[in-house]
């Protein structure tokens, strides 16, 4: 190697490295806030070295943070079996059929899954007053169907395209129903996909902050809404705000570490042909 | 026996067992409860969108509800709204700034990791990190960034004796601060597609390239960004239509302030509906709003080849 491409690459590492710490410094600056008191959160130049607090998590498993910790985990967990039962099926038939109208299909799959969420808001918000829906998990649980089960149609017939149908179709020749073959060969085939979505859909869910914030109040307030709401009062509690924030990205890192190859995948998905 | 099997085979590819009605049948069967549902869950709000948007619906006054008497007063309204308008210079700006800067970077930034190295690859998932993050943690960061009293880039900027004003409350940098955190955001994901593309990039052409005697420069921008072009087009689409629906950031940072700077469409249409209750109005705009995302959404299907099933 030439000292001219050696010297690229090794400016090339500083940049990375440089960006690297630009995308974490950010992120990290949070989590050490959680565990600090208030005084020391104000305290510049910032130390170091602290005796980490746990003080602030404690509060929150206190307060009624906890309930919207779970409020969210059900909602997010039901809408994306929901999702999955729903869209999966759907995803198959569009993969494998002909249909003439795939073209507007697709487009009214991308478009739910685009549209703004003031979009469906205003409606569900005035549906919801007159059958009770505010303020329930279930409320939450159906309008997240709007993006969850275009998400579960447009990833799992990528994939389903993907899947070669020879295998079907020796199941067929076996003497294997349509339907059979869908369930015993089709399904633990796509597996890994189908662990992916599930996946991506409970994150979105989790994510969302717009619906939550517009439809519930108290009860089925979830975590995202619950964080901000430490921010209504004079005095703001940072070290709460720091740990509650933690506290909900935290399955989110966890998930995402998990499926991070898929992710790119799910994220670009139909972008790339092949 | 060979044969039979091969001609079974042949036939099985054509259709599934029961020939090509039942297995229409079966497709029918597996699509229909997720179009019965999809359908109920989104057409259907969406057709009330539409009707509440030609009534002057107010919350606090509920005889407003289905009062069709003026069905475009809304729609004639919005022609002369000139905070509508303001808004949505507001939104051009964002969009703008954002979508390029992160095509931008993103496409930097993927050249870089797209050399053959161990450690780059490793770090690759570092840049995942941000746009994960649900968005709400993603605006309490920058919150603390832009809070003078606890920000570390406060203190920093002021013991360099550069000492930064408050950004989010100023008028002149309130919409630059908002572009930052969403290009800090979002440019993963641009990076993300554009590398993805760049594995795929043929080698040949790159060597041909090469031995005609191209520069990194000239390689570039006549293999590279050609080859690319598809894949920045979706990346774009795929950012603007999230641009415009852009609230977390802007509700926690500048709450559409100082004024109305930072307003954009979007939180202008939420201010509408749920601060002066004016649902009837906010859902002319957010028509508006739908409409767009629907033209950028069939230019992505356009652009991805998905007008067709299957392959």
């Amino acid at each position: 190697m030439s000292r001219r491409a050696r010297g690229e690459r090794a400016a090339v590492h500083i940049a990375v490295i440089l960006l690297v710490i630009v995308v974490l410094a950010p992120f990290l600056w949070l989590l050490q806030m959680s565990v600090k008191t208030q005084e020391e959160i104000f305290a510049f130049p910032p130390k170091l070295l602290f005796a980490p607090t746990f003080e602030n998590y404690r509060a929150l498993w206190d307060s009624t943070f906890r309930r919207s910790f779970a409020n969210s985990a059900a909602v997010s967990v039901t809408s994306t079996a929901l999702a999955m039962l729903l869209g999966v099926p759907g995803a198959y038939a569009l993969s494998r059929a002909r249909f003439r109208s795939a073209g507007q299909l697709s487009l009214w799959v991308l478009a739910s899954r685009m549209a703004p969420p003031i979009a469906f808001t205003i409606p569900y918000f005035l549906v919801y007053r007159h059958l009770g829906l505010l303020d329930t998990r279930t409320g939450l649980v159906v309008i997240y169907l709007t993006f969850n089960l275009s998400l579960v149609v447009w990833l799992m017939r990528s994939f389903f395209d993907a899947t070669p149908r020879l295998l079907e179709e020796a199941a067929w020749i076996d003497g294997a129903g349509l339907r059979q073959a869908f369930l015993r060969i089709v399904l633990p085939l796509a597996a890994p996909g189908l662990a992916a979505t599930a996946i991506l859909c409970f994150l979105y869910a989790w994510n969302d902050f717009f619906f939550a914030l517009i439809l519930t109040r108290t009860e089925a307030m979830t975590a995202p809404v619950a964080v901000v709401n430490f921010m209504n009062y004079e005095g703001w509690e940072w070290g709460k705000i720091a740990a509650g924030g933690t506290l909900v990205m935290l399955p989110v890192l966890v998930f995402s570490f998990l499926v991070r190859n898929f992710l790119v995948r799910g994220l670009t998905s139909g972008a790339l042909k092949g | 026996m060979s044969a039979i099997a091969s001609a079974g085979r042949a036939r099985a590819r054509a259709a599934g067992p029961g020939g090509a009605a039942l297995e229409r049948r079966f497709h029918w069967w597996c699509l229909v409860p997720t179009l019965a549902v999809l359908g109920v869950v989104t057409l259907l709000p969406t057709l009330y969108l539409l009707a509440t948007s030609l009534t002057p619906l107010n919350l606090t006054q509920p005889a407003t509800q289905w009062d069709f008497s003026r069905p475009l007063r809304n729609y004639a309204f919005l022609l002369s709204d000139g905070r509508l308008h303001g808004s949505l210079w507001v939104q051009l700006k964002l969009s703008f700034w954002t979508v390029s800067l992160q095509l931008l970077l993103g496409f930097a930034v993927a050249l870089m990791l797209n050399l053959r190295s161990r450690t780059l690859e490793a770090l690759r998932t570092v840049f995942l990190i941000p746009m994960v993050l649900p968005p709400i943690v993603v605006a309490i960061i920058w919150k603390v960034l832009y809070t003078p009293d606890i920000s570390p880039v406060h203190w920093a900027t002021a013991a360099l004796g550069w000492p930064l004003p408050t950004l989010i409350t100023h008028p002149s940098y309130a919409l630059g601060a908002i572009i930052v955190a969403d290009i800090w955001e979002w440019f993963p994901f641009t990076m993300l597609m554009i590398l993805a593309g760049l594995q795929v990039l043929p080698e040949e052409q790159v060597d041909a390239a090469r031995i005609d005697g191209a520069g990194p420069w000239q390689l570039t921008v006549h293999v590279v960004l050609p080859f690319l072009r598809g894949v920045l087009l979706v990346a774009g689409l795929f950012r603007l239509i999230d641009s415009i629906k852009a609230f977390p950031l802007i509700f926690i940072l500048t709450d559409g302030g100082p004024g109305t700077v930072t307003e954009v469409t979007n939180y202008y249409s939420y201010i509408q509906a749920f601060n002066f209750s004016q649902l009837g109005y906010s859902s002319a705009i957010t028509v508006i709003l739908v409409a767009l995302t629907v033209v950028v959404s069939a230019l992505i299907v356009r652009a991805v080849g998905w007008g067709h099933s299957g392959e």
